[in-house]
């Protein structure tokens, strides 16, 4: 089946070392950032917190605390644009010191010491991390990896295709941290029993491809695969029925099928965790877009995303729209006060000639451009014009919650009708 | 956030729903590409047709001779422009009332354009050099300057009826064109299609048309399809294998070169990928293929002359293109799409074959239009994984 190739905007950013970020003034840090209930935070206004110390918890099983990035005190608990739900959730205000005070929240490991450690220590210390699946999806890693004990684990796929057309922070982790992500698989592998290894990647990442093949090239039952992969095939189902024919039905979890499927990010901060005994306090984010030098930054989390304008002298009112996590899922943000999450792979802003205009939506020309368009084989069409009437008992017969929300078909529509996020609006 | 309050209060950032890029394809340019590709083929066909003076002299003089007036002699190609023009023509303006009168009704300037292109392309024009049997053929549809009024009418009831009020019930069912068509020339369809003289003798004053359902050589067949598709000026004809592919001179301006359509089809194909049902194009032709060597095996004869005609005639390849890719009145499934091409071919041959309406592709696609909604309702596949 053909997938719709969406053109990529990478070339500059590709090759752009990952530079380091300044650390923020305040630092806002939003207790939703996985997926899952909020947290509680640890601390109250005037608290002092250490960089990596836990501020906030949940006693949820679905949930993963988070750390203060940086040293300083507690300035104030309230609400900030959380770009993950499109809303205003509670964060913790911390007002830096400026003393780099370090707390040393894990109990890191040697790498001799692997073979060791127990996988349950080694998911802990993941927990404790506050490490979430930073493809987007912010599902907490130590749940994801630790399936039930009915499911053996066959297949670890690295998800390192990163198809979103303005990304490339997962790319030049591969570049430049790829030493790390063989700690990160190894320590997965420890978990997991030992299951063979498929390094997904593109061949258009031309950088990546031959240090994942020295690094990996000689592990055991590992396989580095350089393919002409689409941006849809970056989901893991659909990457899983490329990699191994079959399709994962909508109602069963990818373990179930014998397979886990990793984002580059979440192997890093992994790595991270498990050896350096670093909670996920910082991530790559690509800034890209209609800006002349686009970069990596090493950004901590909690940074305002105003800083990052601030400090690469762009006038705000040049910007129109800002895009956090991606063109194709991500989402427009209103303000730049809004924070980087551990889910903010790229920041994308957009001048006034060039964001995506309130367009006319017109009446649908049947082409069926997006029938043949769904990575998934539905028929958006056919379940927004359900969800229209309203008559859901028809979108659901239709699998409306089957929908991947890779946003291809309303990509496709000539007529711009919003299809995608009607449908996941709908689920 | 105290400290941020220094940033310069920006304009407000503009929040949308994903993906925030779109692709390229937009339904102007849709309709621009399908509009310069039915342009092509107008120019092409008005160039082809440009020799032949319509009617000639000598069926000038015996249509006089049978009391027949009111014809102009123009070159047909001239006859075929002036034609587009006024389908355009009134397609446009009907179409820019419409949208002005009624609020809720879009102003779709290009697609009122191809739709003028369409109905140009499917009304059939040209005086054929067996046109001597005078009292069997519409005549005055086919010259100037009765087509010039056929077409307009055709055009504004297409666009007005089968476009805009369609349109107004939610889905459109018919083919706007071939709907239209076929009411304004239903008239002719008893008086002068299906009528015993065009089975008579040449001789007798017939049009010796052929009957399908017998075996159908080359010889005789070849010289029907000369008498109906050759230059009226000329009196020794091509191959027939030349006039199906090249150069037909009377019937759908669309298909009077076959080998123009297929090039410009493919080439809008490729242009328009998936934006273009070409399902429906391929499971037309493959259907109708089969079911010429099927009717070959019944009726016995040449099958290669078989399929020279029910292929390339012109209501067969430019509809199989054009029209019966239509994307508002044809299915959204591609199982939808597969199903409905192969029945159209089905239709199309048994309507030729045993009503002996040599255009019946045009009746078997209102035919197949109606049954859309049960096509895409048992069209829909099963998703990923189900």
């Amino acid at each position: 089946m053909p997938y719709e190739h969406i053109k990529e905007v990478k070339d500059k950013a590709r090759v752009t070392p990952i530079e380091i970020f300044p650390d923020p003034k305040t630092a806002i840090v939003i207790l939703n950032q996985h997926s899952g209930k909020p947290l509680s935070p640890l601390v109250a206004v005037d608290d002092s917190v250490a960089i990596g110390q836990k501020i906030a918890d949940s006693k949820e099983r679905i949930s993963s605390p988070v750390h203060s990035p940086i040293s300083g005190k507690v300035v104030k608990i309230g609400n900030i644009y959380n770009h993950c739900l499109e809303t205003f959730t509670e964060a913790i205000f911390i007002e830096n010191d400026g003393k780099k005070t370090k707390a040393n929240t894990l109990s890191p490991i040697s790498e001799s010491e692997l073979q060791k450690t127990k996988p349950a220590d080694l998911l802990n210390i993941i927990h404790e991390a506050g490490i979430i699946g930073l493809g987007g999806a912010g599902f907490p890693t130590h749940i994801k990896l630790a399936p039930p004990a009915d499911f053996p684990i066959k297949n670890l796929v690295v998800n390192a295709t990163e198809g979103e057309p303005y990304d490339t922070a997962d790319e030049r982790l591969l570049i430049e941290k790829t030493t790390n992500l063989l700690r990160g698989v190894n320590v997965i592998k420890k978990i997991l029993g030992n299951p063979k290894v498929t390094i997904a990647t593109k061949v258009s990442k031309a950088d990546a491809v031959p240090k994942l093949q020295e690094v990996f090239g000689n592990e055991s039952d590992t396989t580095v695969v350089a393919g002409h992969f689409k941006y849809q095939q970056g989901d893991a189902s659909v990457l899983q029925k490329a990699l191994f024919g079959y399709e994962t039905p909508p109602t069963k979890r990818s373990y179930e099928m014998g397979c886990i499927v990793q984002n580059v990010a979440t192997i890093n901060a992994i790595a991270n965790a498990v050896f350096e005994g670093e909670p996920l306090i910082s991530r790559v984010v690509a800034f890209n877009g209609e800006i002349a030098q686009p970069k990596n930054l090493l950004v901590k989390i909690g940074t305002p995303i105003s800083d990052i304008f601030n400090q690469n002298n762009i006038d705000m009112n040049d910007v129109r729209q800002v895009v956090v996590g991606g063109v194709m899922m991500g989402h427009a943000i209103p303000t730049t006060e809004a924070p980087i999450t551990k889910r903010s792979s790229s920041i994308i802003p957009f001048s006034e000639s060039n964001y995506k205009k309130e367009q006319k939506q017109t009446t649908c020309i049947h082409c069926s451009k997006c029938i043949s368009a769904c990575p998934v084989k539905l028929h958006p069409i056919l379940i927004y014009e359900a969800i229209m009437k309203p008559d859901m008992e028809k979108a659901e017969k239709l699998w409306n919650k089957d929908c991947i929300g890779c946003g291809t078909c309303s990509y496709v529509c000539p007529s711009r009708i919003p299809l995608a996020s009607t449908i996941m609006a709908s689920r | 956030m105290t400290n941020q309050s220094s940033v310069e209060k920006p304009k407000d950032l503009v929040v949308s729903p994903p993906p925030q890029i779109n692709g390229t394809m937009s339904k102007t340019r849709v309709m621009t590409y399908t509009f310069i590709a039915l342009l092509i083929i107008t120019i092409a066909t008005a160039a082809i047709w440009w020799p032949v003076m319509t009617p000639t002299e000598m069926q000038m003089a015996t249509f006089t001779e049978a009391g027949l007036t009111g014809f102009l002699a123009m070159p047909l190609g001239a006859i075929l422009l002036v034609n587009a023009l006024i389908a355009v023509g009134v397609a446009v303006l009907s179409d820019f009332i419409i949208g002005k009168a009624a609020a809720d009704s879009e102003v779709n300037t290009m697609s009122a354009a191809v739709f003028g292109l369409i109905v140009t392309l499917c009304y059939s024009l040209g005086l054929p050099g067996m046109a001597k049997a005078v009292e069997v053929m519409p005549l005055e549809v086919l010259s100037a300057p009765g087509c010039f009024i056929f077409i307009a009418l055709t055009s504004f009831l297409g666009l007005v009826i089968f476009k805009k009020l369609q349109g107004m019930a939610g889905r459109k069912y018919l083919n706007p064109a071939a709907a239209a068509k076929f009411i304004v020339l239903l008239p002719f369809l008893f008086s002068t299609f299906l009528i015993k003289e065009h089975w008579a003798p040449y001789d007798a004053g017939g049009l010796s048309m052929p009957q399908l359902t017998s075996a159908i050589t080359k010889e005789s067949f070849g010289v029907y399809l000369q008498g109906c598709y050759g230059n009226p000026g000329l009196t020794s004809h091509p191959s027939t294998e030349s006039l199906m592919l090249l150069t037909k001179f009377h019937g759908w301006p669309g298909g009077a070169s076959s080998i123009v359509v297929i090039i410009v089809g493919v080439a809008l194909i490729f242009l328009l990928r998936n934006y273009f049902k070409w399902k429906i194009t391929a499971t037309y032709f493959g259907s109708v293929t089969v079911m010429s060597l099927i009717m070959t095996g019944i009726y016995g004869g040449d099958p290669m002359t078989r399929l020279l005609f029910e292929l390339f005639i012109g209501s067969s390849i430019f509809l199989g293109f054009f029209m019966a890719t239509d994307p508002a009145t044809t299915p959204y499934t591609r199982n939808g799409q597969i199903i409905f091409g192969i029945g159209l071919g089905v239709l199309t041959v048994l309507i030729q074959m045993y009503m002996n309406f040599f255009g019946g592709a045009l009746l078997a696609l209102l035919i197949m239009n109606l049954t859309v909604p049960l096509l895409d309702r048992i069209g829909i596949n099963k998703p990923f994984g189900r």
